[in-house]
Formats: structure tokens, sequence, C-alpha cells
């Protein structure tokens, strides 16, 4: 026995003496993934995989936080502009004809892709072909909608995509005939889903054309490298037509655990993380890394209007008026703005003064004027969101600020998300549900459009041919003022007047940056843009 | 590949004594002596008793709890332990000694409920398929493999999700618990099939039941009065075996974002509310994570001890 | 044990190929762990893939056994047939499509979604397609990872899950089985006590709980080990001990309760009684028939391993399948769950049908018949 006791004692212990000696090698190694230098590299975390770079078809936010950096769209928008309007990029200027409805984009003819092709104004065509194509079966290819035949063409309905709108007068510029009038078209095209495709490579590859070695790019940043679910590598693009990057690399991993991420930040294994789990927040919001930005982001809160009781107008009004914003805000603990109007701040039809104030008082006589005066004889309310931390903490708060406020019981019912979006499709089982908009564009229409009878977004049931007359008019007015107004009118209507919703709260971005890394500039539409960062 | 399988079941549990080798029925000896013997192990007896005292705390959760689970106070978030919050508070100032105390009532239910329906469903099946043998047999015990060689987290996650998209209650407490029981079950009861099939072939092949056969008592009545009883020692044994292994995968299911849901307590959601915020909060997760620990001990401790007092061999 | 066992001790090519393979697996083992890409490591590898089924070809001949094995693998065929069909038809039960979004899409742009993915075709058309494109072993294009096809999501992350796991079941066995042995040979002393405490204190926390508890203590208390990624060994330790943790206790539990049935048993004394020196008798006999029930016992151990992992690797941000495991199903990604569906219950069958037949060779009585 004795013997046996000994080989296993040695096997143990030959076990342990393995496992220390790896322990003991030291982790001062300066060289990362894919051999790059850390002084030379910018690494962040993209949280997970990127979808898809494929910028026709990607809808995600990791995949656009890549292709932001290694492509340019015609147009760019101005982070300084308090109106975040549209600058050239791509495009050298734009201009429209009186009636808004023929725009004409002249092009920049200094740009070469990274394989050395020049840019023209015909891979800007094949882009929005490819867009709008029904066989690519993109999901923004919406975004086009309004040229002239494109939805046609995206229907199926026409073959042929020279009658759609958009055709290459000469090399270098292009003309798009819309359908109707709209004032900021020229903000869609900063959208990547309407960059510019080498229609040559992609035949040439197939769906590969977006990996590492068949990319080809135009932006500050090549495609290097990518390992699927690892990591991705990014190196600077020398032939980049405008501000060359100034960190030669940067390293995207994709850690998808928050607290994970935070871990290996606090190890240096990445710079940048964009998102902070909710609970640590007040702990992290301490250190000198935190760094926070208001987003372009409503949360809100939807009444289900083909409901009891939410049918009843006053019910709405009572609900809206009992609910403080400022606690919401604060159980959350992440300096979220409380929100008055839809749109939110820092973009334009925002309004400070808009919106139902919390009243208590006023609340209970509006729920007396419903005809509900004991409380015990509301019907039922369920308020619904998908199964989410912060989602959580905000319907069980409201659900105890109606208890309190109006005595009213409430159900909250939280949903796993795909379960959520087909109940809310389906309009039933639900009196209260959550929802969020983040801008797809900085424009009042990207937010207020959601509302109209037209929408699919719009899960409130409620619907007003004021408010879509009023959206339509804000689209084709070039004169900013008037559009502020129209959209003033509008977010009256469906808060004030109808309380068809209740936006919440502006939600803010936070984030740790390391101090090795400087430039890393923050801003409302959350685009992460590298070229301007420098690392230590 | 029968015998092979049944093998593996057993030995899956730290192999399951031969109840039935040393045993004639309706015999109250072997009772009498497993219970001596239990009684002598100290650390199962000490389990025991813990046992018990947790299956009390989730009982008369209501009159222990200083507060209820779900007392949210925006003024005291995330505090450290103090007077009146003896394990501190949560991120919704929630008291966590009392969501502790009301967590132990799902986790418990959780445990035991799921077990004794797999115990239920898996016996059925189990004797059904050992005692007619066979083409039943292999057929009923394919389908078993089958169902074995999906993933068990597949398996967990698909059956979560289908079986809480049902409207199977209209409270979504009930419906969460319902589909966690279900998925649970649904994974549970193959391997207590496994078992007790062994178990019933094993029996069957027992001069005492051919006897019984012989007198011309009827088939349902030889499994009910003679067999089962006679193999009620291994069943039990895994079933003590499988209580702590759901709560560990409620807990898991927590961990993926498919358990119970909040403000509903049980020591999985709380486990996973705290792990996350070990550096950051460590109160968070140390009682939850004692009282896991605690428990899984418990439930081991005491299974290994009823294995043993069934099983005359071991000393 | 014995007469057909010592005539394969005879046989001294089998002797040689069993070293070989030790030596080989071994030099594969470190390699792997270092991390040495090139030709070197693909000849090794495909060296011992071939010896692999060299060995195997012998021994189906040797035994018999290929009617069993075509028996076996028209069984598994047939069974994972149902379980395609069962995981397909629970995903359609499922409320949710996959490309229902935050952003509801315009029924125009979906109809063009549903067209290319062939979503609007009844469901019976949709799975004798998806059977089809299976057997020509094409698993069919992401929903969520737009134009990836299953097969290469898989073959990217795949082989690091094998990689976390192999290294966790060896850490398993070879903590545990030494472990076992000693808790038997100082059987009822403190030493058996203490580490079958320590054992059982291995299957009583959640991995999530140990995992968090191991980055407290080994990256930021002392500062040793990275605390999550998947770049070289000093990267694996702390995923590939939390992971192996669980399994070593029970192969530890395992190994105790059957050194101990063994030492007890007749054969034993009668070796000891025939005058075998100790050496033969302790590891010929004792510890090869103890280890019968610890290597059945490792299909169970790799579905356990297979199913722990994904927490483990969430947590360590270890780039294998876990995640989409998950995901997937969150994501209502059809193929991509049945793809991730399909390969593990093939690991499973095929490590089942592996344990049997090492399990003919240990213990030559068992007769794997067709």
């Amino acid at each position: 026995m004795n013997l046996l006791l000994k080989s296993s004692l040695y096997t143990l212990s030959l076990t342990a003496l393995i496992f220390t000696t790896s322990c003991t090698k030291t982790a001062s190694d300066k060289t990362l993934k894919f051999g790059v230098k850390k002084s030379e590299t910018l690494i962040v975390n993209l949280q997970t995989e990127p979808p898809s770079l494929d910028w026709n078809k990607s809808t995600d936010t990791t995949s656009s936080e890549v292709q932001g950096n290694i492509m340019e769209g015609l147009a760019q928008f101005d982070l300084a502009d308090p109106e975040l309007k549209a600058l050239p990029a791509l495009a050298t200027k734009w201009e429209s004809d009186k009636a808004v409805q023929k725009w004409t984009f002249e092009l920049r003819t200094d740009v070469k892709w990274t394989d050395g092709v020049e840019f023209d104004a015909q891979q800007v065509v094949d882009g929005w072909e490819r867009l709008l194509n029904p066989k690519t079966a993109a999901e923004y290819s919406y975004f086009l909608y309004n040229v002239k035949n494109a939805k046609a063409y995206n229907e199926g309905k026409i073959k042929d995509f020279s009658q759609v709108g958009i055709k290459t007068v000469g090399k270098h510029k292009l003309e798009v005939q819309l359908e109707s009038p709209m004032s900021f078209f020229p903000s869609l095209l900063v959208h990547h889903s309407t960059y510019p495709v080498r229609k040559d490579l992609i035949e040439k590859h197939g769906d590969k054309w977006t990996e590492a070695g068949n990319m080809v790019t135009l932006g500050a940043y090549k495609l290097m490298k990518w390992e699927h679910d690892e990591a991705i590598l990014l190196e600077r693009n020398d032939a980049y037509f405008g501000e060359k990057a100034k960190t030669k690399y940067v390293l995207g991993r994709m850690i998808t655990e928050q607290s994970s991420a935070i871990n290996a930040f606090d190890a240096g294994e990445i710079d940048v993380i964009p998102e902070l789990p909710s609970n640590d927040v007040s702990i992290l919001k301490q250190r000198p890394e935190y760094q926070k930005q208001n987003g372009l982001i409503v949360y809100y809160y939807g009444f289900n209007t083909k409901q009891k009781p939410f049918d009843n107008l006053d019910f709405r009004k009572a609900v809206a008026m009992a609910i403080d914003k400022k606690e919401i805000t604060k159980v959350l603990g992440q300096d979220d703005v409380t929100a008055t109007s839809w749109v939110p701040k820092g973009m334009m039809g925002h309004e400070e003064e808009m919106g139902i104030k919390f009243d208590p008082a006023k609340a209970k006589e509006h729920m007396a004027k419903a005809g509900y005066a004991d409380a015990t004889k509301v019907p039922k309310i369920t308020i619904t969101f998908n199964t989410n931390e912060n989602h959580k903490k905000v319907a069980e708060n409201v659900q105890a600020q109606l208890k309190r406020n109006l005595g009213i019981n409430i159900e909250i019912l939280n949903e796993e998300w795909k379960v959520y979006l087909s109940k809310l499709k389906s309009k039933k089982g639900y009196s209260i549900f959550r929802m969020g908009w983040v801008a797809d564009y900085p424009d009042p229409d990207n937010f207020l459009n959601l509302l109209t009878s037209t929408s699919a977004n719009n899960h409130t049931g409620w619907k007003s041919e004021k408010y879509d007359s009023l959206i339509a008019k804000g689209v084709s007015e070039l004169n900013s003022d008037k559009r502020k107004e129209y959209y003033k009118e509008a977010q009256k209507l469906v808060l004030e007047e109808d309380v068809a919703a209740v936006p919440l709260y502006y939600s803010i971005r936070q984030y740790l940056i390391n101090s090795r890394v400087s430039g890393f500039k923050l801003n409302p539409l959350d685009e992460k843009d590298y070229k301007s960062v420098m690392v230590k | 590949m029968g015998t092979r399988i049944e093998i593996k079941a057993q030995t899956m549990i730290t192999s399951v004594p031969n109840a039935t080798t040393a045993v004639s029925p309706r015999h109250n000896s072997l009772w009498d002596e497993s219970y001596k013997r239990l009684k002598k192990n100290k650390a199962a007896v000490i389990s025991a008793y813990f046992i018990l005292f947790v299956i009390g705390v989730a009982m008369f959760a209501q009159f222990l709890a200083p507060y209820s689970f779900d007392t949210q106070n925006v003024e005291r978030i995330l505090l450290s332990p103090n007077a009146q919050n003896w394990l501190g508070t949560d991120s919704l100032g929630r008291d966590i000694f009392s969501r502790l105390i009301f967590g132990s009532r799902i986790s418990i239910a959780v445990g035991i409920f799921t077990a004794v329906v797999s115990l239920l469903m898996g016996t059925v099946y189990g004797a059904f398929s050992g005692w007619f043998g066979g083409k039943i047999d292999s057929l009923m015990m394919r389908l078993v493999d089958i169902l074995y060689s999906i993933p068990a987290l597949v398996l967990l996650v698909l059956a979560k999700v289908t079986i809480e998209s049902l409207e199977t209650f209209k409270d979504p407490e009930l419906r969460a618990l319902f589909s966690i029981f279900g998925a649970l079950s649904i994974y549970g009861w193959m391997g207590m099939a496994r078992i007790v099939r062994g178990q019933v072939l094993q029996a069957k092949q027992m001069q005492y039941i051919e006897a019984a056969r012989s007198l011309g008592i009827s088939s349902p009545s030889i499994v009910m009065r003679h067999i089962l009883p006679n193999i009620l020692g291994p069943i039990i044994v895994t079933l003590t075996f499988q209580i702590p292994a759901n709560v560990m995968f409620e807990s898991f299911l927590s961990f993926i974002g498919l358990g119970l849901q909040p403000p509903y307590s049980s020591w999985g959601v709380l486990a996973n509310e705290g792990w996350r915020s070990l550096r950051t909060f460590p109160h968070l997760i140390i009682s939850p994570g004692i009282a896991i620990f605690l428990t899984m001990l418990a439930f081991n401790l005491f299974g290994d001890g009823l294995r043993d007092a069934f099983d005359p061999k071991t000393k | 044990m014995g007469d057909k066992f010592s005539a394969f001790s005879k046989n001294h090519i089998l002797d040689i190929y069993k070293i070989v393979m030790g030596i080989l697996l071994a030099t594969g083992f470190v390699v792997s762990v270092i991390g040495v890409d090139g030709m070197l490591t693909t000849i090794l590898w495909s060296t011992i893939g071939a010896l692999l089924f060299a060995g195997m070809i012998f021994l189906v001949i040797k035994q018999h056994l290929l009617p069993y094995l075509i028996k076996r693998f028209m069984e598994a065929g047939v069974t994972l047939l149902v379980i395609v069909t069962l995981v397909f038809l629970l995903l359609r039960l499922m409320p949710g499509g996959p490309f229902d979004s935050e952003r509801a899409l315009p029924a125009e742009v979906m109809a063009n979604i549903a067209a290319k993915y062939k979503l609007d075709a009844p469901l019976l058309e949709q799975y004798t397609h998806y059977l089809g494109n299976l057997l020509k072993g094409d698993l069919g294009e992401s929903y969520k990872y737009l134009g990836r096809p299953v097969s290469s999501i898989i073959s990217d992350t795949f082989p690091v899950s094998l990689q976390l796991g192999v290294y966790a079941l060896i850490l398993s066995y070879l903590i545990g089985i030494p472990l076992g042995v000693i808790a038997a040979s100082k059987h009822n002393t403190w030493v058996d006590t203490g580490s079958m405490f320590l054992a059982m204190g291995g299957v009583t926390l959640p991995s999530f709980l140990v995992a968090s508890l191991f980055i407290l203590i080994f990256s930021f208390q002392f500062q040793i080990l990275p605390p999550a990624l998947w770049e070289g060994p000093l990267y694996y330790i702390l995923p590939v001990v939390t992971l192996g943790i669980r399994p070593a206790a029970i192969i530890a539990r395992l190994t105790r309760s059957s050194v101990l049935d063994v030492i007890r048993s007749d054969f034993v004394r009668t070796a000891r009684a025939k005058g075998l020196a100790e050496r033969v008798v302790l590891f010929k006999h004792v510890l090869r028939n103890s280890l019968i029930p610890v290597l059945t016992y490792s299909g169970p151990l790799i579905a356990d391993i297979i199913s722990g992992a994904f927490i483990i690797e969430i947590i360590f941000a270890v780039p294998g399948m876990g995640r989409h495991l998950i995901l997937s199903v969150t994501n209502r990604d059809y193929p991509l769950v049945l793809g991730v569906a399909l390969l593990f219950s093939v690991l499973l069958v095929v490590s089942n049908l592996l344990v049997d037949i090492f399990y003919a060779i240990v213990d030559p009585r068992i007769k794997l018949a067709a």
C-alpha cells in the first residue's frame, strides 16, 4: 500500500509543481496579442464579437464602432456643434434644390482605398444598390426609402436600378432625387449603411469580403487581424486622406461580462471600458479613470392606450403625474438626466419645459375624474420590461411610487428579450412597457417618427393625424426655427395633451479610461473615434 | 449496452449499494440497522439537523425575517452590515438578511420539489421499463439515452425559455418558478429512471420475486409491494444528492439570466447579484455564498451518511 | 483478470505502441501548453492521430468489434436525428423570431429577410431543407453573425473550448486519482477525512463563486495570475483549475471508494497469496481494477465539463463556444443553436462510445456484443 501512496503523493506534488512554476513566469511582457507593442497600441473592449463588418448589413453598435474607424461616409457629424449638424467627409459639399427634393453631392477626388484604387461616385451608387437590393436583405434598407423608387426596388417591384433616384454625374458627383422633401437627408449619409462599397471585391470574395486580408477600406485605420470571438487588430492607414491617426494600433478585445472587463482593466489588459456594471457605479465613480457623457438616448414608459384603464386620458395623466422622475434616476445612481421632452438633451428639438410635472395631489384628482376615486377598483395593471438589472430597478421603483402616490397595486413582469418583443408586437398583455431609443442620426425626426401612426415602433396604440402631419411638415422644412416649432407642437400633443408615453430619463454613458490614454473624446453620439487618441 | 449504462448511472452517485442483495422483503431490520448506523455517523447527524434547520427557516420565513424581501429603501443603498441590517443592504436598499431567509424558501423548494418530481417520473418510468423488460425496456431506455445525449445546458435553456413562454400561470413569480421546476425536472428524471430500472432488473432475478410470481400475484402489486420497498435505499440516496444539484442548477440559471427574477429572492438570485461585486461590495456575496456552501455540504454529508448506512459493506 | 491480459502483455508490439503513444501524448500536452506553433506541432499531432487511428483499427479487428461499432454508429445516427428534430421544434415553439429587434423593421424589409433565410416557407419544408443541407455537411449560416457559416463559428471557437476542457479533464485526473488513493490507503485517519472534506468542498460552491474568489485572491491579492483572457499558459491556469475542481472532487471520491472495494476483494488476496510482488499487485491489480468505475464515469464527466465550461468561459473571457450556447438561444439564432447542440451531442455520444471501448480494454470480462 505504501508504494501506491508514495506514487500518488509524487503525482500530486508534480502537478502542483507544474502549476506553481508556470505561475512564477512574470507577466511584465509588454508585447500584446498579435505581437504588437503595448506602447503603440490602444486596447479597447468591443464587448462582443462584431456580428458583421459588412456595413450594408450590420445593425449593432460594436460593428459600427469598428466600421466607423476603418471607413468614412459621405458626411460626418460636427461633434462640436450643439445641434450636431452634418459636415463634409467623403463629400466636399452638397446642396438641394428649392423643393428640398433633389440633392447634389460633390465628392473628394483625392481619396484612395487601402488597395490603391481611387474612390469615385460609382462606388457610392454601388453601395446604395447593394443596400436596397432585396437579395441583400439589409435591415437598414429603409433608411433610403425616401429616395425615389428606392422602396419599390427594395420590395422587388422594380428590377432596374437605374429607375432609382441616384445617379453619377461625372466621376465625382452624385445626384439624388427624393420622393418627398427631406431637409436632413445629408445626416443619413453619415450612417454606415450608406457607405460606398467595392463591388468588385464583394463579387470576388463573397461573404468573406470583410475578413482581414480581404477587406479594403478608406478610413483612418485598416483591418489587420480578426480572430473571431477573440480579438481584432486595426493598424493606422498611412494613405488616409485626412489627418493621420496618432496611435499605430488599436486592439479590440471582446470581453462580454462587465465585471470581467473591469478585472481586465485593473490588470492593465484593456484601456477603455465603455459600459459599467450598475451595482458598482457608486464606487467606480470615485475613481480618477471615470468619465461620463450625456447620450442621445431616451428611456421611456409607454402606455397601452388600447387597454383598460389606460384607454382613459385622465387615468394616463394621473399615472404620469404620480411618477417622480428624480427618484428613478436616484435609484439608478448613475447621474442620468431626468427627461422632459421626447427628444433628448443635446440636440435640436429638445425642450427643457415640456411634459407632465410630478404632482401627486393633482394626480389623485385626475384619478377621480377617470372614475377611479377608489384605487382598489382600478383594473389590473402590468409593467412589462425585458430582463435586465436596470429595467428591473426602474420598474420596481415606479411600482412603489404608484402605490405610494395613487394607492394602486401594479404587477411587474419581466420577459426574456425576444418574448418581450413579440409581446409588444401583439399589443396584448401589458399596460405599461419600457423602451429606449438611441439616435441613429441626431435629428429630431429620428426620435419623433417613432410615435407616428405608421411606425412599427409605436407600441402605444395611440394614433393622431395631427401628429403625423406635424412630423411630415418637419421633415420637409429647411428652416430650423420653423422645424423646432413643429416638433415642439408635436411633442406637446403626445406628451402633455394625449399622454401616450412618458419619457423618464436620458441615459448617461459611463467610461473607465486608463490614464495612459489621452485624447479619447466622449461625445453624445458615442462615436468612438480612435484617430485622435494617444497612448503612453 | 444495457448493463453498462446501468453501471454508469450507479457510479455517478458513487456506487449505490445493492440493497436487494442482502435484504428480504418486508423486514424492518434493514431500516433499524441502517438507522443505527446513520446515528453513529456524527457528520451525517449534524448535517441532518442543519438541513432541518434550513427547512424550518424556509417554512417560517415570514416570521423570521425582519423585513420583507422586496421592501426598498432608497436612502439605505448598499450598506455594509450594521445594527439595522445585519447582513447589509443591496443596490435597492433591501435587507439582505431578510432576502436570504426568504431566498431559502425558494431554493429549498426548487431543490426538494424538483427532486421529488424527477423521482416520481423516474421511478414510474424506470420501474415500468425494468419490469417489462425486453423490447419495451430497450425502447424506453433508448429514449432516455437520446434525451441524455442532449447537452444538459441546451436542454435546460430550451426547456426553461419554452415553458416560461407558455402562459401557465398569471402570476409572474409562479410562472418563473414553474418553468424552473419544469426545466430541472425534465433534466432530472432521466438519471433516476436509469437507476430505478437497473435496480428493478436486479430485483427481478431474486428468488422471492420468482416465488411471488408463481403464486400468481399481479405485476403492479409485485412492483409496488415487493420491489419498490427493496430498492428504496438507493432511491433515497439519489434523492439526497439530487436536491443540492438542483439548488446548484437554479443558481446557474440565475447566472445566465434565466433564473427567477427579483424582487423575488432565491440563493441563486442573491449569489448572482453578488458575485460581480466581490471586489466592491463583498457583503453582497459572502452571506449567500456561505449559506449555499453550508447547505450543499450538509446535503452531501447526509447523503454520504445515508449511503453508508444502507450499504452494510462500507464501514 | 488475467489470461487474456498476460497474453496481451507478451505482445511486444503492443507494449511499444503504448510507450510511444504515452511519450507522444505527453509531448503533445507540453507543446500545446507552451504554445509552440508551426510544423512541429502539426507533425506531432498528425502522428498521434494516425497512431491512434491505427491502434483503433487494430483493436477493432482483434476484438471483432466491427459489427458492434456499426450498430453503435447507427444508433448514434438515430439519436442525433431525434435531437435535431427536437431542438428544431423547441426553437420554433419559442416566441419571438431571430430578426425581432429593438428597432421594429418595416414589413417590406422583414419580407426580404424572411425570403432570404426561407423563414417564410412552411415549417416542414424548412425542416427538410435543414436536414438536406445537414447531410451535405452544411450547418447553414448564422442569423446573428451575418454571412458567417455556423461551421466556421464552431471551428473558430470549439478548439479553444476543447483545449480548456481537456486541460481540466487531465488536471482532474491528476489531482483526483492520487487524492482518492491517498485517502483510501490512509483509510479512517485524519488524512482520509481531510482529503474527503477537501473533495466535498469542490462540489459545494457554484463555479462562478469559486471563479471570482480565485480572481480576487490570485489576480488582485497576490497579483500573480491574469484575471481574464486566453493568451498563454499563464492565462490558462485560473480557468482550468476552476473548471477542474468539481470533476477532481468527484473523481477523488469515486477512486477512494473503489480502491477500498478492491483492496478487500478476494482476487487481491489471492494475488498476494500467490506471492506476486507487491508492486505488481498494487499497480496491476488494485489500481487497474479500481480505476474501472472511474473510467466509466468519464462519459458523464465530460458532459459535466462541457456544461460547466461556459460559465468559466464567460467569467474568464475565454474565446470558446460557451457563450454561443446561451446567446444563440436568446438571439433565436436557429442555425447556430442547432449546430452547437448537434456538436455537443456528437461529442457526448462519441465520448460515451470511447469510454465503452476503453472499458472493454481494461476489463476483458466485458464483451462488446452487437
